[in-house]
């Protein structure tokens, strides 16, 4: 090594890291040994600190988070236009569409008939979905989400145009499914047929707030 | 454990979930930011009731604009340079109240000091929340994103809206300062 080690290599050094050449240089370097025994010092000092307790500011976040204009945004980077939220539902089915033709066109390694699951997975010697189709999945639920962040950034935008009443209306029913969704996607783990289920449900999110969005903008 | 590669795509996972809305997902996300985002506003606020209070300011905030991230492995990054915002409102108020103490030029330190001291005793909390309380709040809260959450310079420089340039020499500043006030109790205990 030519000249010190740079900070951040003797930083990561007092980390534990290893680096030989550093060490190396550190050993015969009286400034440079110096320096990392005082970033061991500052390093020891800091982490005795305890943790601060936070457990009961969440109820304070999550009141806040309950009243109306709370609903996350995109402030910066400017309003989405709806053909922007409709290009990616439509990106989102079509990813749906090829994770069920994946499930379709998968070969029998002797696991359940995906198109009648008469029996459970555990009653079975199935040994779970391969790799390719759980993130088939994973993309198709990707894709779905952000549809939906998008058409819901686009709701959230709209909102205040909307009768007080409607408005409350389609909160509660897009509440609910997002609860239904979130209650579904947690028990539905690796079970491939829970997983399309789930996307399902997205799906029938999306429609939803595509539905309120077109309905927006036919009566602006 | 989770390996590096498993914990980003469980942090992609979580982050999406939270955007589409999922409000378990963002209590996930407080449940494991907030700790150190209550530390680090606790560090430059001073004051526990005003850091719990900015702390549930930086999370609202930070739900409100979830969507606007678009990569998860810089959540921590993001919600600090949020919480340094909520800090600095705070800061803005007090400072109509009176000025504020400018950064003083560190000396070097050219005596080391030994691990053992540092962990000597309970009075090296104090001696170290003393230093970090010497230290401007701009330059302690580089300094704390850096030594105590692990953030990478470029990390700062985003949240703090700095050069990297200045990132670095503002920590190095306020590595001296500390390391001044700190010298005489590690030695004195050595």
């Amino acid at each position: 090594m030519t000249g010190h080690p740079s900070p951040e290599e003797l930083e990561a050094l007092s980390r534990g890291e290893a680096l030989a050449e550093v060490e190396a240089h550190v050993a015969g370097c009286a400034a440079c040994t110096r320096e990392l025994a005082w970033l061991e010092a500052e390093r020891a000092l800091i982490s005795r600190r305890p943790q601060p307790e936070v457990a009961h500011l969440w109820a304070g976040v999550a009141k806040r988070l309950e009243q109306p204009g709370q609903r996350p945004s995109a402030d910066r980077g400017g309003r989405l236009r709806p053909h922007w939220a409709r290009r990616l539902a439509v990106g989102a089915a079509a990813a749906a569409s090829a994770a069920a033709v994946l499930l379709l066109t998968m070969p029998p390694k002797g696991g359940p008939n995906f198109s009648a699951p008469t029996e459970s997975v555990a009653e079975t010697d199935f040994d779970g979905p391969d790799a390719k189709t759980l993130a088939a999945l994973d993309r198709a639920e990707r894709d779905y989400r952000r549809a939906a962040t998008v058409l819901e950034t686009e709701y959230a935008a709209a909102r205040n145009k909307l009768d007080p009443k409607l408005a409350k209306q389609w909160d509660e029913s897009l509440a609910k499914a997002r609860a239904q969704l979130g209650a579904s996607r947690a028990v539905a783990a690796e079970d491939v047929n829970a997983r399309m289920r789930v996307l399902d449900g997205y799906a029938g999110y999306v429609r939803s707030l595509r539905n309120v969005m077109e309905a927006e903008e036919a009566n602006p | 454990m989770a390996s590096a590669a498993e914990r980003s795509g469980s942090d992609r996972e979580l982050l999406l979930r939270a955007q589409a809305g999922d409000g378990e997902a963002f209590r996930v996300i407080f449940d494991r930011e907030a700790p150190g985002v209550r530390r680090f506003l606790g560090d430059l606020l001073r004051d526990h009731a005003a850091a719990d209070e900015a702390t549930q300011e930086t999370f609202v905030r930070a739900h409100l604009r979830l969507t606007t991230l678009k990569q998860p492995e810089k959540l921590q990054g993001w919600l600090f340079g949020i919480a340094r915002m909520v800090f600095l409102e705070q800061l803005r108020r007090k400072r109509r109240d009176g000025p504020m103490p400018e950064d003083a030029e560190p000396m070097h330190v050219d005596r080391a000091p030994t691990p053992e001291a540092a962990l000597l005793s309970g009075e090296a909390d104090q001696v170290l929340d003393a230093a970090l309380a010497a230290l401007s709040e701009e330059r302690r809260a580089a300094l704390l994103m850096r030594l105590d959450h692990g953030l990478a310079y470029g990390e700062i420089a985003a949240a703090m809206g700095w050069t990297l340039q200045k990132v670095k020499n503002e920590i190095h500043r306020a590595r001296l300062q500390l390391r001044e006030r700190l010298a005489w109790y590690l030695e004195g205990a050595a």
